[in-house]
């Protein structure tokens, strides 16, 4: 697309030949767009005994731009996603000449349990394989990157947020697509003048567009809590009546993947009940009444622990007694 | 004055009658011209046909043609055409001419030429080690004229 890269063949000395040679511009997809092909032939002869040289005139050719790009995952799986998470791509420009690619991320594909909404697009400015926030260029989906050198590879991130929702262990995909900005379409569709240094674009193989799919699998922790009442009567039997000591018992189970943060338990002391001093317990240790350093706090009204983090497969357990009035 | 006026009129007669003259004799001339080779359907067969070398790209295939003429009235002798081949082209096959892949030092027939790899092993010259290529002709009788050509793949 641009990027004055002529280069003249000497076709006039001999010698040039061979040591430009090793110096052709070339790229994996050939002679990078917008070289001159120059060709110009000598003849010698005699005339009676004189010898004379004489020269062709020189014909030109303007090597076209091909467009091509080949986009891949850089994930090795898929990519675990509770809330939001980060999707790596590369996109490769595989003609002959520099171009920028319309890049457009697309959530919605057939199968998926899920669809992810993408918040953006990000090129990995400092070329380091991790997003970055606030150093990577944001790109909005839909928007073009920068001119890729030929043979050269962007990498993309698609930022992407999970639905309300999702269900832990469902997996989801999203497309990363790569188009031509000069443009695309079945092999061997031309655009004059397009291309770089005004050559002619020519679609390569490719379309001049293609896409990757990246995989997500949502990781969604849930808990569910378990209480259970254990009744003490005043005459060594266990009816609820006024005197008996009711030992509150409050299980909470996380489950799926992931953990659950600052997990707090808090109950209601019921009516016509009075809380016992001192028998707050998370576990097996024992928690002051008072809210202070330790995880709970209780009270004539109610109780109120912070479990902390929770992995998914790991419970906790709070205990608390109550007298009936 | 007149004098001078005189000479000034001899001098302009004079380069008038020398290009007059140069044209008469004509010269031996050169016409280079490329096109590209293009697929296209013909009765429901696709056929190889020139094309003028737009929308080129590598892997096309273009063929250089050099007409020559011989206008001068003369006999021409030892009439040698050289084509160094463009560094982004590989010649597609031998022709009714010698190649050399050394720069245009030497000629020959590419099975009898070698290269030398940077490492010093020497191999058998392939076609995309062709520098040049040359025609012979050993005379061009007044008036001749003729082409040869040559046909090259993009790298």
């Amino acid at each position: 697309m641009k990027k004055p890269s002529i280069r003249h063949l000497t076709s006039c000395t001999i010698l040039a030949g061979s040591i430009l040679l090793a110096s052709t511009p070339a790229t994996a997809a050939g002679v990078i767009a917008g070289t001159l092909i120059e060709n110009t032939a000598s003849a010698s002869y005699t005339t009676g005994n004189t010898p004379k040289t004489i020269e062709s005139n020189k014909v030109t050719i303007k090597i076209g731009e091909v467009l091509d790009v080949a986009v891949a995952s850089l994930d090795s799986g898929a990519v675990a996603i509770s809330d939001s998470n980060v999707l790596a791509f590369s996109v490769t420009n595989t003609g002959n000449g520099p171009e920028a690619f319309t890049l457009t991320a697309d959530p919605a594909i057939a199968g998926n349990d899920f669809d992810a909404a993408v918040t953006s697009l990000a090129i990995d400015t400092n070329d380091n394989g991790i997003y970055d926030a606030g150093v990577d260029t944001l790109v909005i989906n839909g928007g073009a990157s920068a001119s890729i050198d030929a043979d050269a590879t962007l990498k993309v991130f698609v930022l992407v947020s999970s639905p309300s929702g999702t269900g832990d262990g469902q997996s989801s995909q999203v497309k990363l697509i790569a188009a031509a900005t000069t443009g695309t379409g079945t092999p061997g569709t031309t655009f004059p003048g397009a291309g770089t240094d005004g050559s002619d674009a020519v679609v390569g193989s490719s379309g001049a567009t293609d896409f990757a799919q990246g995989k997500l699998v949502a990781s969604v922790a849930t808990v569910a809590l378990v209480k259970s009442a254990t009744v003490v009567d005043p005459f060594g039997g266990s009816q609820a009546v006024p005197g008996a000591t009711i030992r509150y018992e409050i299980v909470a189970t996380v489950s799926g993947s992931g953990s659950i943060g600052s997990l707090t338990i808090t109950d209601a002391i019921p009516a016509s009940t009075t809380y016992q001093a001192g028998t707050l317990k998370l576990g097996s240790t024992a928690l002051t009444d008072a809210a202070d350093s330790d995880a709970g706090s209780a009270s004539e009204k109610g109780i109120s622990v912070d479990t902390g983090t929770v992995a998914a497969g790991e419970s906790r357990t709070v205990e608390f007694a109550v007298k009936v009035n | 004055m007149v004098k001078h006026l005189l000479l000034a009129l001899s001098c302009a007669i004079a380069t008038l009658f020398q290009l007059h003259s140069a044209q008469a004799a004509g010269k031996v001339a050169l016409t280079g011209d490329v096109k590209v080779v293009r697929m296209v359907e013909q009765g429901g067969a696709e056929k190889e046909t020139l094309s003028e070398p737009t929308k080129v790209v590598p892997g096309d295939k273009l063929v250089f043609t050099t007409r020559y003429s011989n206008d001068t009235g003369e006999e021409v002798d030892d009439f040698v055409i050289t084509n160094p081949i463009p560094e982004q082209v590989t010649l597609t096959e031998e022709g009714d001419f010698t190649v050399s892949v050394d720069g245009g030092k030497s000629f020959g027939q590419l099975a009898a030429l070698s290269t030398k790899a940077s490492d010093g092993t020497v191999g058998a010259a392939t076609l995309n080690d062709v520098t040049h290529i040359r025609w012979v002709l050993p005379k061009l009788k007044p008036g001749a004229t003729g082409s040869v050509r040559f046909s090259a793949v993009i790298r």
